[in-house]
């Protein structure tokens, strides 16, 4: 028996700007499925659909046409609120600027899903204890987010982004924002954090260096998707 | 660059209606409530001479008499002075309309055969009848409209026990002569009001007309020489003065308030002004990268605040005058009762009203706007380009802020002890730096109480520690919700503590079981009871005992207070005069020997204690009397003096009574002897009140004069409110980042609304804190400070629990419900809203 892929796009289209002439479609009849566990390196130009796709992917966003499903469950059939669980339960998400609250620890930064879903304290601050330290920052865990580097608090996202075990993570160029040294040990890190919790990965990224990771590498091109 | 101010001012008009509609409405409550206050203010004083205005016109100067009437006799010796090139006498009176329950006829008694031309005289009413036709009077047109009199009506009026029948003679509309005048003004030939209402042979003033060519300070030096010290002779505006010198504490103590709403209000505009500014640095980078110099920038948002103050006057003119409108009548009912000055009938809103409200529209808003302005104007166009982050800035400044605000506090605390306690505008200075040291606590504290806490779930906890990262905005409206606050409390703690002392008050010293005086008592201090009802009344069933008053005016330093008669060894009578000095026994041996007791306010205001000497200029002369005690007195802020009636008698010589107070036998119901004493005195103007009654209209009385107060802190918290209102819808816009972040991490839209009104009510329960703290220090300087110093009153501090806690849980509430629309604006902000710098 084939397992239900984590993420599925069935002749997904997005445009903006449908009601003028000139509308402009970010992505055109995408289809796909990633199976779980799936690790999928998405590259491509500027303005070549990569946020859009992942921000679909993620329920933030909803297609033109098509259907994006999370593990069998079609996105758009769900109302806004049970595409905002969908989220909290089973994706977690990576950006490129970082997205750090800076009125915020480290420790409550990574903890900031788990107060959102209102989960047990003990339990979520237990993990992000755990998380820290395996990305090496449990000593600056009650530091302000300022007085970390890029890649520091990259490392932080990433740890927010796994904090509730996500089946999905989605990460948008997330060294998109570091310089080289820090973009392999970033990328390094979050592989093995997915690999070893068995998470689906989908990136985004520029470099062809950080894509060869990936089990599969994907190609956007005006909005078309190509396998390599 | 007035066409691109014009397009950019209407396409961020656009962009943000709300934040702009509040700004408006935060200039335009502030200048509501400063306007308003001045327009009572000032048509309080123009209603004082408007009616001798109406009756005489312009004159050079009015001799009046030190207390209330003169002899006659003077107005042939001021005609016969050097200088005067006309003169004419005037009797005025206040009348009660016999068949309406406190209406009064101002009536000014005229010498229609004076060789002058009043101006009134032109009218087209006939007034030939006017020395010939008994009880003839001249009302007003508006009044007979209001009345249903026509001409030839009879009307029945009383002066004290008299009850007179005039006849309406006359229509004449003394508006068109000054617009200002009372409806309730009447005119009446001299002899015929002296016959009929008042005193024969007696005056109440002489208006002079001044011989071109006549130095006036020489006249008024001739004319005192010649009349003796009987009178005063004053230049129009020194009486307009003395009025305004009269009502000066109460005037003050409301303009004051009045322009803490606008100090409020310019927080408001600093907050929009900012976040205005912040929101478009890349527009003024542009420009400024463009050509424009600072300068231009700087003109172009102030222009842009201009116009914003402009539609604040606009809309806060109307609002002022309608707030004015709607607390005339408790105005001038307190003015009456406290000063017993001229009611205000009509409002006026005077050129000088509308510059003022241009000016402090204007200004204010540029005030709230300046800095700002000048921050953003001094950045260079790559500062602009650039993200920015103000709030590190206000951050890293909030300790040193901080110890400015204590600064400011210590520096006038020991200011006032040391040098300016004696000072009399003190308390206001020290009230003043509480509001001025408000703002600047505030940033550190919320720096400290958000910044602190540890955040475990997303609840009211994690929108507490968000204020701390936005201080330079959550600062402002804390701040400005703390003053209001403050002010709310401080005046409701004041009020609360004042009614509760004089309930205590009260309870001492209205000790009768029936009160009764005349109609117009309050009006015309000459209204008397006539003797043969005081007799009838004092052997009246049930009666055991009778408390007469009589009261006189006199004169202390051009001041008239109220020197009373009465039987002060009235058995159990010792009550009336709660002593705040002197012993009771020896104080009342003092009195029945010719010594007086003094009301605190006289004792503070002219500075006297017992022992010394109370010099008073009475119509028989200068008279000194040795002060026995000092008693509470909350009936009048001017002052009142009291002796033993026979003493009273043996110095003034016998006189009438003004009021009665009855002592009945155990076990009689008042109310029933007051209804017996009604239907047994059927056509006797009596004003007849049982203790209960009198205890409920003294309160009555009391809550009327605090009304306009009350207004004046809902205007105040209003403006505040807008404010959080303002400061959400704020943050709703310049964090879209960190909302469309929550969405993506899975917050739903009612853990983003509710996170928004946890911020609502976070600010509201900091300001309320601090204005807590503010309110107390402000209560004390109120009670004090500036109360002793203006009015002359000890009040007892009294908490009123449960008016404070219903206060404070209608100021959450209502900081609760102005989060409800940024909240519902915040949480529609969809996820894919992240931008790159927003979250910094």
């Amino acid at each position: 028996m084939t397992a239900t892929p984590a993420l599925t796009f069935r002749l997904v289209s997005k445009v903006y700007d449908s009601s003028s002439r000139e509308s402009r479609f970010a992505l055109r009849e995408v289809s796909f499925d990633i199976p779980p566990g799936l690790k999928v390196a998405i590259v491509g130009r500027s303005g070549s659909g990569k946020s859009t796709l992942l921000h679909l992917a993620a329920g933030i966003d909803v297609p033109t046409q098509g259907e994006v499903s999370i593990r069998g469950r079609n996105l758009a059939a769900l109302s806004d609120r049970a595409r905002t669980l969908v989220r909290r339960q089973e994706i977690g998400l990576v950006f490129q600027f970082f997205y750090l609250l800076p009125h915020l620890s480290v420790r409550e930064n990574v903890c900031l899903p788990g107060f959102i879903a209102g989960a047990g304290v003990s339990e979520f601050e237990e993990r992000a204890s755990e998380l820290l330290e395996e990305v090496g920052l449990l000593d600056r865990a009650e530091d302000n987010i300022q007085e970390l580097s890029g890649g520091e608090m990259q490392r932080v996202a990433i740890c927010r982004s796994l904090l509730r075990k996500p089946r999905l993570l989605l990460a948008d160029e997330p060294t998109g924002n570091l310089d080289d040294a820090n973009s392999g040990l970033v990328m390094n890190l979050m592989l093995k954090l997915a690999s070893k919790e068995g998470h689906t990965l989908v990136y985004v990224t520029h470099s062809a260096e950080l894509a060869s990771l990936a089990d599969e590498v994907w190609r956007l091109q005006s909005g078309v998707l190509n396998p390599s | 660059m007035i066409r691109y101010f014009l397009a950019a001012w209407i396409a961020h008009l656009r962009k943000a209606p709300s934040l702009f509609l509040l700004s408006v409405l935060g200039v335009a409550l502030g200048v509501a409530s400063v306007v308003a206050i001045q327009i009572i203010n000032r048509n309080a004083i123009g209603a004082f001479s408007a009616g001798i205005k109406a009756v005489s016109g312009e004159v050079d100067l009015t001799v009046l008499g030190q207390t209330t009437t003169f002899p006659e006799e003077l107005y042939s010796q001021v005609l016969a002075t050097e200088g005067v090139a006309a003169a004419w006498p005037l009797y005025q009176i206040d009348v009660a309309l016999a068949d309406r329950d406190a209406f009064f006829l101002q009536v000014f008694g005229v010498d229609l055969l004076a060789p002058v031309r009043l101006p009134w005289n032109s009218s087209p009413a006939d007034l030939s009848q006017a020395l010939f036709e008994p009880g003839w009077i001249a009302v007003t047109p508006s009044l007979a409209q209001e009345m249903g009199w026509s001409i030839g009506d009879p009307i029945d009026v009383t002066s004290g026990t008299r009850r007179v029948q005039l006849v309406i003679g006359a229509l004449v509309d003394f508006k068109k002569v000054s617009p200002l005048a009372s409806r309730k003004l009447a005119v009446m030939d001299i002899a015929q009001v002296q016959g009929l209402l008042g005193s024969s042979g007696r005056i109440h003033q002489i208006d002079v007309q001044i011989q071109e060519g006549t130095h006036t300070e020489e006249l008024i030096l001739r004319l005192q020489n010649r009349l003796g010290p009987s009178v005063q002779i004053v230049t129009p505006r020194q009486r307009e003065e003395q009025a305004a010198d009269l009502m000066g504490a109460f005037r003050l103590n409301l303009t004051a308030l009045s322009w803490i709403s606008l100090f409020v209000g310019l927080f408001l505009i600093y907050t929009s002004t900012q976040a205005s500014l912040l929101r478009r640095r890349l527009e003024f980078g542009l420009l400024r990268s463009v050509g424009a110099t600072r300068a231009q920038v700087f003109g172009l948002i102030l222009g842009e605040v201009s116009l914003l103050g402009l539609l604040g006057v606009i809309l806060g003119l109307p609002m002022g005058y309608w707030v004015a409108q709607s607390n005339v009548e408790m105005v001038s009912a307190t003015l009456t009762n406290l000063y017993l000055l001229q009611e205000i009938d009509s409002l006026q809103l005077s050129p000088s009203l509308y510059a003022l409200a241009a000016g402090i529209g204007l200004g204010g808003a540029m005030a709230g706007a300046f800095f700002p302005a000048i921050d953003i104007s001094r950045k260079n166009s790559k500062d602009l380009l650039t993200a920015f982050t103000l709030h590190e800035k206000a951050n890293s400044l909030a300790l040193p802020v901080f110890g400015m605000g204590w600064l400011v506090l210590t520096l006038t605390a020991l200011w006032f002890w040391f040098l300016g306690y004696s000072w009399k505008p003190a308390g206001f200075v020290l009230a003043v730096a509480v509001l001025v040291a408000l703002p600047l606590l505030t940033p550190f504290l919320i720096q400290q109480i958000c910044g602190r806490i540890k955040t475990r779930g997303f609840g009211l906890g994690y929108s507490l520690k968000s204020l701390a990262a936005r201080l330079q905005t959550t600062s402002f409206a804390v701040s400005s919700l703390a003053i209001a606050v403050s002010m709310l409390l401080g005046i409701t703690l004041m009020i609360g503590s004042f009614r509760k002392t004089v309930e205590v008050w009260v309870q001492t010293t209205v000790q009768a079981d029936i009160y009764l005086t005349t109609p117009s008592w309050r009006a015309e201090p000459e209204a008397t009871l006539d003797a043969e009802l005081v007799s009838a009344l004092a052997a009246h069933p049930g009666v055991v005992s009778v408390d007469r008053l009589r009261r006189l005016l006199v004169s202390i330093d051009n001041k008239r207070i109220s020197l009373v008669g009465v039987d002060m060894d009235l058995s159990g009578g010792q009550s009336r005069f709660p002593l705040l000095k002197g012993d009771r026994m020896e104080v009342l041996g003092k009195v029945q020997q010719g010594g007086v007791l003094i009301s605190e306010p006289l004792a503070r205001k002219s500075r006297l204690d017992v022992g010394d000497l109370l010099q008073v200029y009475a119509g028989a002369g200068k008279l000194e009397f040795p002060i026995a005690g000092i008693y509470y007195d909350y009936t009048s802020e001017l002052g009142s003096a009291a002796m033993d009636l026979a003493v009273m008698g043996e110095i003034f010589g016998p006189g009438p009574i003004h009021s009665l107070s009855l002592y009945l036998e155990e076990g009689r119901d008042p109310e029933r002897v007051v209804d017996e004493i009604k239907a047994r005195f059927p056509d006797t103007p009596l004003q007849i009140r049982s203790n209960q009654r009198l205890r409920e209209e003294i309160f009555e009385i009391f809550d009327q004069t605090f009304a306009v107060v009350r207004i004046l802190q809902m205007m105040s918290l209003l403006i505040a409110v807008c404010g959080i209102m303002l400061t959400l819808l704020v943050l709703a816009r310049e964090r879209i980042s960190e909302l469309a972040l929550y969405q993506a991490l899975g917050a739903s839209r009612l853990q983003i609304f509710r996170l928004f009104v946890g911020k609502g009510l976070g600010m509201g329960l900091i300001a309320l804190g601090l204005g807590s703290a503010g309110g107390t220090v402000l209560a004390a300087i109120l009670i004090f400070v500036i109360n002793r110093t203006y009015f002359g009153w000890t009040i007892q501090v009294y908490w009123p629990g449960w008016p404070v806690l219903q206060q404070l849980a209608t100021i959450l509430t209502a900081a609760l419900l102005a989060s409800l629309y940024p909240a519902l604006r915040a949480s529609k902000t969809p996820a894919v809203e992240l931008s790159r710098d927003d979250l910094q």
